[in-house]
């Protein structure tokens, strides 16, 4: 990775997703917080302007974007909002497994419907008896004659409320964990598949969260993709593709605080002088920087590995696991700057720590990334 | 040096005044100032323009014009001018003058500025003026090497020049030209501006902005009532369109508008961190707040500390007054 | 119908402002040029044209340096323009708006029958001199101030309004004509992300400085010099009016304003 800068054409991604996120998101990012309001409308205009299915190919219609672009454009959004940003690229993460897994035909027929209309769609792996160990899952994938039949419940699915189609991973025999792990896509009005009710969040309060019940659910064998027991490594293989661009939106919240504090320094004055010039602020800001700056280019240097057909674990991880970590320090040093104001909640800073704790947690919780990165340090040296 | 009138309703217009007196002043006491009229018959405007003390007018006057707009003026007054031959043609920085400017510097091949605000006394040489440029954000010093100039003030910025007792000699003119050239545009309808809508907020030269110290959303009528009186656009801050008195388009600051207006005038507005980054670059910054510690009055140039609900009202009353109307 | 719109890469809007070297212009070092304020307008007036007529095509043309014209003119490839002409100069040429015009008269060329659109001032140095220069060039009528333009096809008029002191104009013309835009009454359309990737590949015709130097001779140099470029001075505190009634508060505001901050209108 020797070029550190971006081809004249990502900067032109990068300024449509800044001008979206200030124009469309950021005026409401402080409302949808407060209200816990999933913003239909900006995920809509979203989808218009072609910022929502961005690791779909253009043969179905789709942006078709490698992992950099991708993570230029994250970081922008969430640089306005998280939450609504979770939201938009949640369609990424819930077609991935069709995109790993999916015969051409089922490529054509899912794919399509979504780049030629607006349709969110939702990944469910997580459970309530277990998230980190997905091999421990718990949903069951009845084979019944031509039909799989499902029965389970899902948790912590983002859009689940508002989605049409579920990407979802059940096992056919439990006793085998991750062997006998199938992944099947399935549309929302299915017989047997109930949407809980919205999660009261900490943080991004924009993104809709919900369980999703499925009982008797049943999905024709023509939905399962890849075979009887690949859904483990679809599910797995879709995780390295979408764990980069968290560490990018981690890197937009961090961006966000550091942006604040700085224009916030300069202008409130004590002692005298701009909090800007006592040389206590000027570490802290000092310090913020270095997380901005490492956490965008190990996220960059992650996308670039998986652009250039390498697997990346490593660095995906990393960038996703630094870059979160980064954001609850510097998130957590902008409320300091300002203070008393930091606190309250007219002040946008306070919004920023709630919402990197979510990039601490989920695709994958730090602590699963450690793992793996010890793991693959480990090997090198074994 | 020439000086081109502007009227409007058959009168004269004050940025002609100004621009005869920056005439007088840049051209010294030897100069000659020309007026000239090209338009509809106008004979009280032109009376008018004649004791606005001008040396001598030129009026070209025909029906035809009556209906135009500037560009179907400028081959006539091109023509007087290469007649005329001044050094320097002032014009009235009116939508009308700047229109007039471009299409005159090209057929009278002349140096051209708009929005002039200073002007050097005119000496062998390049003419030297200075204008503001990006929105008032700096300051540009222009010169303009050429043997023709051509000016057009910016308005309300210099002093009028004084009427004269004595009408100059007008010498009237019949149009030699083709006035107006089939199919060129024509003006069909006008609409007095007090029904219309404001300016965009984004890049009006005048906002009036109010927040939280305006108390309800009825009270808000009070700013709209100011900024209609100054032609000016409405913003708010971010206390009010999250309170839902005003949309969130309105919103001036960290996550609203940028603005950088001529003026701002900030009603109510205490000047948190998060307005004031949105509003800091205008040029002049009023503020009327009750709270005479607020910190919008740290940024601000004037300021007028007390009961808002009697200060706007009083300054929209002020600002008919003075406008006339 | 034919429509042309010019283009000007001005700062955007956030940029910290610095005078460069000489203190004469703008540092251009880092700054950030775009598509923006009027002219940004002025396109979405010409692509609202073109839709609502049958045939219609959009030629956008900017007169520039590198890289900041190309730029923007893919930026209006984005938004919709059919083709992008670029009228290259030297990145130490500072034209003002008569020279502009005349370039960009030189790249319409021939007979000009159709409609040009511009930005009714750029948004960097404001003059507003450049529809009236280009109509004056094209021998064809010029008008700033204006919006809402609407296209009357059984008779070929062209209707719109113009935003002037007092009111609103309404205006009917035929074309050949040049029109500054007024801000659009509606915002102007964002361009969607396939068609950025799409417009980075779109040829853009050239014009280079030269060919331009050849067509215009003797006036092929700004009639403007400038000499200085300046910052205001830093803000020190208001000055806080005293008064003895609300009405000689407004009285005196209204007198300081006009007379001594000179911003009344």
């Amino acid at each position: 990775m020797p070029d550190f800068g971006l081809s004249e054409e990502q900067r032109s991604l990068q300024e449509l997703a800044r001008k979206f996120a200030r124009t469309e998101m950021a005026p409401r990012a402080a409302e949808c917080d407060r209200l816990g309001r999933f913003p239909e409308e900006v995920m809509r205009k979203a989808w218009e302007l072609g910022l929502m299915n961005l690791n779909i190919p253009t043969e179905y219609g789709g942006s078709g974007l490698g992992l950099v672009d991708q993570c230029v454009i994250v970081e922008e959004l969430a640089h306005a909002c998280a939450g609504m940003t979770t939201s938009v690229i949640a369609n990424c993460l819930a077609l991935e497994p069709i995109l790993l897994g999916g015969t051409p035909e089922q490529k054509q027929s899912v794919l399509t419907p979504f780049c030629s209309s607006y349709h969110l769609a939702s990944f469910c792996l997580t459970e309530p008896g277990g998230g980190s160990d997905a091999g421990a899952l718990q949903t069951r994938a009845t084979r019944d004659g031509d039909h799989y039949v499902l029965d389970g419940e899902k948790c912590f699915i983002t859009n689940g409320p508002h989605a049409s189609l579920y990407t979802v991973f059940a096992t056919t025999d439990p006793e085998l964990r991750h062997k006998s792990i199938c992944a099947f896509y399935l549309p929302r009005d299915t017989e047997g598949v109930t949407v809980g009710r919205e999660e009261e969040k900490m943080g991004h309060r924009a993104s809709s969260t919900s369980t999703v019940r499925f009982e008797k659910a049943r999905i024709p064998v023509a939905n399962r993709l890849g075979a009887e027991g690949d859904g483990f490594s679809i599910a797995m293989r879709t995780l390295d593709q979408t764990r980069t661009p968290i560490g990018a939106l981690a890197t937009g919240i961090a961006q966000a605080a550091l942006d604040h504090a700085s224009a916030y320094a300069l202008k409130r004055h004590t002692f005298g002088k701009p909090i800007s010039e006592h040389q206590a602020i000027q570490i802290k800001l000092a310090n913020m920087a270095q997380d901005v700056h490492a956490s965008r280019l190990l996220t960059w240097n992650a996308a670039w590995e998986i652009d250039h057909g390498r697997k990346g674990t490593l660095e995906s991880s990393i960038a996703k696991c630094f870059a979160s970590d980064a954001a609850m320090r510097v998130a957590d040093e902008a409320i300091q700057v300002f203070g008393g104001y930091g606190y309250m909640k007219e002040y946008p800073v306070e919004k920023l720590l709630r919402d990197a704790k979510l990039a601490q947690i989920y695709e994958g919780s730090n602590e699963i990334q450690r793992i793996v990165i010890a793991r693959e340090l480990l090997r090198r040296y074994a | 040096m020439v000086v081109v009138a502007e009227l409007r309703d058959g009168r004269l217009v004050e940025p002609v005044r100004e621009a005869i007196g920056v005439a007088r002043s840049i051209g010294g006491a030897g100069a000659t100032v020309i007026g000239v009229y090209v338009g509809p018959p106008a004979s009280e405007g032109v009376g008018e323009f004649s004791r606005a003390g001008l040396d001598r007018v030129v009026a070209v006057e025909g029906e035809p014009f009556a209906r135009t707009t500037s560009s179907a003026r400028a081959r006539t007054v091109a023509e007087l001018l290469r007649e005329l031959a001044p050094r320097v043609v002032l014009l009235a920085g009116t939508s009308e003058g700047r229109d007039l400017a471009g299409r005159l510097a090209v057929e009278w091949e002349a140096g051209v500025a708009t929005n002039v605000t200073a002007v050097e006394p005119l000496a062998p040489g390049p003419i030297q003026l200075t204008r503001p440029i990006f929105g008032g954000r700096a300051t540009q010093g222009l010169e303009l090497p050429g043997e023709r100039a051509v000016l057009a003030l910016r308005p309300h910025t210099f002093p009028p020049a004084a009427a004269s007792a004595d009408a100059a000699p007008v010498e009237r003119r019949a149009p030699t030209l083709p006035q107006v050239p089939v199919g060129a545009p024509t003006m069909t309808g006008f609409t007095a501006s007090a029904t219309g809508r404001g300016p965009d907020l984004a890049e009006a030269s005048i906002v009036v902005s109010g927040g939280r110290g305006v108390k309800t959303p009825e009270n808000f009528a009070i700013v709209e009532a100011l900024a209609e009186s100054l032609g000016a656009a409405v913003g708010a801050s971010r206390a009010v369109t999250d309170a839902g008195w005003r949309p969130s388009s309105l919103q001036v600051g960290q996550t609203g508008k940028s603005v950088s207006p001529q003026l701002y005038i900030a009603i109510g507005i205490s000047g948190a961190i998060q307005h004031l980054v949105g509003m800091v670059s205008s040029r002049v910054i009023v503020a009327i707040n009750s709270d005479a510690q607020a910190p919008i009055f740290k940024v601000a140039d004037y300021g007028i500390a007390g009961d808002l609900f009697q200060l706007v009202p009083a300054l929209t009353a002020e600002v008919r007054r003075v406008r006339g109307r | 119908m034919e429509i042309v719109v010019a283009v000007k890469p001005v700062p955007e809007a956030e940029t910290r402002l610095r005078p460069d070297a000489s203190h004469a212009s703008l540092d251009p070092e880092g700054v950030k040029f775009v598509l923006a304020g009027y002219d940004e307008s002025a396109v979405e007036q010409a692509l609202l044209l073109k839709e609502s007529t049958v045939g219609s095509r959009v030629r956008v043309l900017s007169f520039g340096p590198a890289p900041r014209t190309e730029e923007v003119l893919r930026a209006a490839v984005a938004l919709g323009c059919d083709s992008a002409t670029w009228v290259e100069h030297p990145s130490d040429l500072l034209p003002d708006a008569v020279l502009s015009a005349r370039c960009i008269a030189t790249a319409i060329a021939g007979p000009f029958s159709g409609l040009v659109l511009c930005g009714r001032q750029s948004g960097d140095e404001e003059g507003g001199i450049f529809a009236g220069a280009l109509g004056a060039l094209l021998k064809v009528p010029s008008l700033g101030y204006a919006t809402n333009l609407r296209w009357k096809e059984p008779r070929g008029q062209l209707t719109l309004q113009r935003s002037i002191e007092g009111g609103l104009e309404e205006v009917e013309s035929s074309l050949p004509l040049v029109v500054g835009l007024q801000q659009a009454w509606n915002d102007p359309r964002t361009a969607k992300l396939p068609n950025i990737l799409k417009s980075r590949k779109a040829a853009i015709e050239k014009i280079p400085w030269e060919a331009t130097v050849a067509t215009l001779g003797p006036h092929a140099i700004p009639g403007t010099v400038r000499r200085t470029f300046r910052l205001p001075p830093p803000r020190t505190g208001a000055k806080m009016i005293r008064y003895d009634s609300p009405q000689d508060a407004a009285a005196q505001l209204v007198r300081l304003l006009r007379e001594e901050a000179k911003v009344f209108p």
